[in-house]
């Protein structure tokens, strides 16, 4: 088994802003009365380096383990092994319970479905300044008035801030759900096949909102996806999760000109033209 | 949608029937201890608008009644008074909610005139104050007791479905125990195990309180279906990645779902519990005399002479129909409304 | 078979708890018989005191509750203090006249309501439906005490039938058809009043659950295919509604003693509910725990019931749980 430590440590010199460890994830399940465990694997040994400023892609098939990645990353799970360094601190590192409640500031998560992952009842503006309410920041009239900035700046107009996710089209819950990710002013975004549930052309124009994003921001994202064109257009880094391992990792030049993996091979072969489509975005 | 005006349909009924209610002291003409002995069993009084000289009234008036000479018990109208009825008069004095105090009534008659809309009872009670004044208990003690189920039933089912684990097993084998007891007979046991003769409103505490805490269980289970449900949508796990606590995600998320169940939970509720007390008052177990509760109203039915020769003792029974009506109606219009919105 | 028995321990150990919280219930009752015996000048305080410790009345409380649940389980449910008999005989009696009733009134409630919902659903929205709807709607909101006073009035005045009891004085000594039709006369008003609360509650039910399962995408598939109306309800439907249903059936069997009693103060059938009222103005609080603890015996059995006839006619709870 080829040693899965990225090449990406050793081409980009400065240290990287997260470094995750032999980072595993394992359920227990127990049937009924604690008699019979058994475990289901989600990853395994997980090595990864996310520079500041990159963008970090992880792709592989659905049902290997990348949406759980994605949730220990932002911390919304334990891993049951490894670890995970983020700016130089262990975030498992015993009793730094309030360094990680903090953390919840820097790295957040955008999920698959807006639809789901905003609260009906709230409206645009309630649901952009969550984040600052529970974190404890700013007046409400601060908070009213960061929630406008925000919604300007992914897009939605100012005056649909009463307005319910509902009353959204698809595209524009997304840009919500951005906004209010970027509420606590994180320093990494973790998109979970964020342009999975929406069309082409909304694909494009979100596409394009984050890595506007990317500059404004100063903004850092790993990007879980299965659709490798998106990623050929967006990544900088590319990271290959094949059977709950990663099995490659290189920057997106080298990994579309020589992928070495036979999974990672099988992934491409779908798509020949991918190449191309990095071609033409470094020209 | 036809729900909705379903909803509000009940609503008003629900409410004009609880402003009855409330403000019983002010539409009753009477006292609900106020005996008139002469007068036992008599029938609902006739509002006239033509006198015996074929003259026409605008305002109603009523006759006095006097002692049918031909049929001993009953009685026959003395058409020599005429009783004008009056509105906002002056009469007994009441406390409205037990606060402030107020003399006004909304109708009532002069001089020796009865005003007997539902009739009498057998110490010549007035039926209709009586009604009106026994809501108070029997209504009452069902939206209290309602209240404190559904309450009880909110944080058990919270807590159980939220935390899970040890919990959530040891409050739904608990609440099982509760379910393995038919609830009517567990009432009256419960009511067996206390003293009979305590001060009235030690009764009606009690009985709130029993048929509240018995009956937390089912409401309890339906709540934590839906925050079993409810917790594990995609906003509060994003909620959770904001650093939120588990007391914002509750309260903030998790509860506002079950709002829809809490509410028709309350509505089917309150009718059973009025029914249980009803029920228990009307064999004795509930709230004494004087007090009136629409139980003790009923009780006298049972003797048989009252059951076949005085209709109107029935009119309180009459009466409740719509109540439950109001509360099965906004029941189900919520049920509906809650069916839809979950597609 | 597993299944089987890990429910069935689950019932014995539920009414255990069960039967805990009766014997608890009855060491609340803060007077007890024997206040009233202490009144009467004439039987001295050292009496009164022998016959508690007679009853078992002075000794520690686990000790009690344990020789309570012996005493129960080898079928003796204590001693009616008022009537001055063993407790059991007397609820014998009194179950099977409840059993007698409930028995009818629920027999009678299904046999309208199970046509009477299958049909509503099968006709969905149709004329015959909404009324239907309207009528148990009507039925439903009238309360229990109403109609069964209407009933006893409804006796009384036109005399057809008797007005209480359940046997006419003086029956005895006839044979035993006499008897049975007696009894039969005796039962109509009130089984006929429990049937009438019954039914809208069950009809409800039964048209909630083929509904649901008329609605499901197998059905339409095979009116598709073509199937007629008629075999689709009842070869189709019918069966996959049958969990609802027996569930359904199940609670109907579980709530057998304790739904009549209402039905029995009003119309004084006697069964175990006068009973039950009887006893707790005379305080005579073995016999109120012991039909308490009956009618959840009952009640649990009947759930297991439900559970064991599912589990019977259902393979997928089979799979489930093997």
């Amino acid at each position: 088994m080829r040693d899965a430590r990225p090449a990406v440590f050793e081409t980009v010199k400065d240290e990287p802003l997260v470094r995750v460890v032999g980072l595993s994830k394992q359920y227990v399940q127990r049937r009924g009365l604690g008699r019979r465990a058994f475990g289901l694997v989600a990853f395994e040994d997980v090595h990864l380096a996310i520079h500041r400023g990159r963008t970090l892609a992880i792709v592989g098939e659905s049902g290997a383990g990348k949406s759980t990645l994605a949730k220990c990353l932002a911390l919304l799970e334990k891993p049951t092994a490894g670890e995970i360094w983020f700016e130089g601190k262990n975030l498992f590192a015993r009793g730094d319970r309030r360094g990680r409640l903090a953390m919840h500031r820097h790295v957040q998560l955008i999920f698959q479905d807006p639809t789901t992952a905003l609260n009906p009842r709230f409206t645009a503006e309630e649901i952009i300044t969550e984040p600052l309410v529970i974190q404890k920041m700013g007046t409400k009239d601060a908070r009213r008035l960061r929630a406008q900035e925000l919604m300007e700046q992914v897009g939605l107009p100012a005056r649909s801030a009463a307005k319910r996710p509902l009353e959204f089209s698809g595209g524009q819950r997304q840009r919500l759900a951005i906004a209010r990710a970027l509420a606590l002013e994180p320093k990494l975004l973790i998109l979970d096949e964020a342009l999975s549930s929406l069309d082409l052309v909304n694909q494009q124009t979100i596409l394009k909102l984050l890595a506007d994003l990317r500059e404004t921001h100063s903004l850092t994202y790993i990007h879980i996806s299965h659709d490798l064109r998106a990623v050929a257009e967006f990544a900088d880094d590319v990271a290959v999760m094949s059977e709950r391992r990663i099995v490659e990792q290189k920057p997106a030049a080298e990994l579309f000109a020589h992928p070495e993996h036979p999974d990672t091979q099988a992934l491409f072969a779908a798509m020949p033209s991918l190449e191309s489509i990095y071609q033409r975005r470094l020209a | 949608m036809k729900s909705r005006r379903k909803l509000w349909g009940a609503l008003i009924l629900l409410a004009v029937f609880h402003a009855l209610i409330l403000f019983a002291g002010f539409f009753a003409p009477y006292g609900f201890a106020v005996q008139d002995r002469e007068m036992p069993f008599a029938p609902p009084t006739r509002l006239h608008f033509t006198d015996a000289r074929g003259k026409v009234h605008l305002r109603p008036f009523v006759y006095g009644l006097k002692d049918d000479p031909a049929n001993p018990g009953a009685y026959v109208a003395d058409t020599s008074e005429l009783y004008p009825l009056r509105f906002f008069v002056r009469g007994a004095p009441y406390k409205v909610a037990g606060l402030i105090e107020s003399r006004l009534h909304l109708v009532g008659v002069e001089g020796d005139g009865r005003l007997f809309l539902m009739g009498t009872d057998g110490y010549g009670r007035d039926q209709l104050s009586r009604f009106l004044y026994g809501g108070q208990i029997s209504l009452l003690a069902g939206l209290l007791a309602a209240a404190l189920s559904v309450f009880l039933g909110v944080v058990i089912g919270a807590l159980a479905g939220f935390y899970g684990g040890w919990i959530d097993e040891l409050l739904m084998r608990g609440s099982e125990i509760f379910l393995a007891l038919p609830w009517l007979y567990l009432l009256f046991a419960v009511r067996a195990a206390l003293p009979l003769h305590i001060a009235e409103w030690q009764v009606f505490l009690l009985l709130v309180a029993v048929m509240g805490l018995i009956g937390w269980a089912r409401p309890a289970r339906m709540i934590r279906g839906v925050v079993l449900s409810a917790k594990e949508r995609k906003f509060v796990l994003a909620a959770r990645g904001f650093g939120a606590s588990d007391a914002h995600l509750l309260f903030q998320h998790v509860l506002p779902q079950t709002y829809g169940v809490v509410f028709t939970q309350i509505a089917l509720l309150i009718p059973q519990y009025v029914l249980a007390e009803v029920t228990l008052s009307f064999l004795g177990l509930g709230v004494g005399e004087p007090m009136a509760s629409w139980g003790t109203l009923l009780s006298s039915l049972q003797q048989y002479y009252v059951l076949s020769s005085y209709w109107w003792m029935f009119l309180p029974a009459l009466l409740l129909i719509p109540l439950f009506l109001g509360y099965y109606t906004m029941a189900d219009a919520l049920q509906e409304r809650l069916k839809s919105v979950s597609l | 078979m597993r299944y089987l028995a890990r429910r069935f321990v689950h019932a014995i150990l539920l009414l255990l708890a069960v039967s805990f919280f009766s014997f608890a219930l009855l060491q609340l009752a803060p007077g007890d018989f024997f206040d009233e015996m202490r009144l009467n000048p004439q039987i001295s305080e050292r009496t009164v005191e022998a016959i508690r410790a007679q009853y078992g009345l002075d000794r520690p409380l686990p000790v009690r509750y344990e020789r309570w649940l012996g005493a129960m389980l080898k079928g003796n449910l204590g001693y009616s203090m008022a009537t001055n008999s063993a407790v059991a005989p007397l609820l014998r009696v009194r179950a099977r006249n409840t059993l007698l009733l409930s028995g009818t009134a629920t027999a009678l409630a299904w046999l309208l309501a199970l046509p009477l919902g299958v049909w509503s659903a099968a006709k969905r929205g149709a004329l015959g439906d909404r009324i239907g709807a309207l009528a148990t709607s009507a039925i439903l909101t009238i309360p229990d005490m109403l109609l069964f006073l209407g009933l006893l009035l409804l006796a009384a005045r036109t005399g057809w039938f008797p007005t209480g009891g359940m046997v006419s004085p003086g029956i005895g000594e006839a044979n035993f058809w006499s008897r049975a039709k007696d009894i039969a006369f005796h039962l109509v008003l009130p089984a006929a009043g429990l049937a009438l609360v019954m039914t809208p509650v069950l009809m409800r039910h039964v048209r909630a659950a083929m509904t649901e399962a008329l609605d499901s995408p197998f059905i339409r598939a095979a009116r598709g295919h073509g199937i007629s109306r008629g075999r689709v309800l009842f070869r189709y439907a019918l069966p996959a509604a049958s969990n609802s249903l027996i569930s359904l059936l199940g609670f109907s069997v579980a709530t057998m003693l304790s739904t009549s009693m209402l039905a029995e103060v009003v119309l004084s059938w006697p069964g175990l509910g006068p009973l039950l009222v009887e006893s707790i103005f005379s305080r005579d609080v073995y016999v109120v725990v012991a039909v308490v603890m009956l009618s959840s015996v009952f009640l649990v059995m009947g759930n297991l019931i439900a559970d064991l006839l599912l589990f019977v006619s259902d393979p997928r709870i089979r799979l489930e749980n093997e």
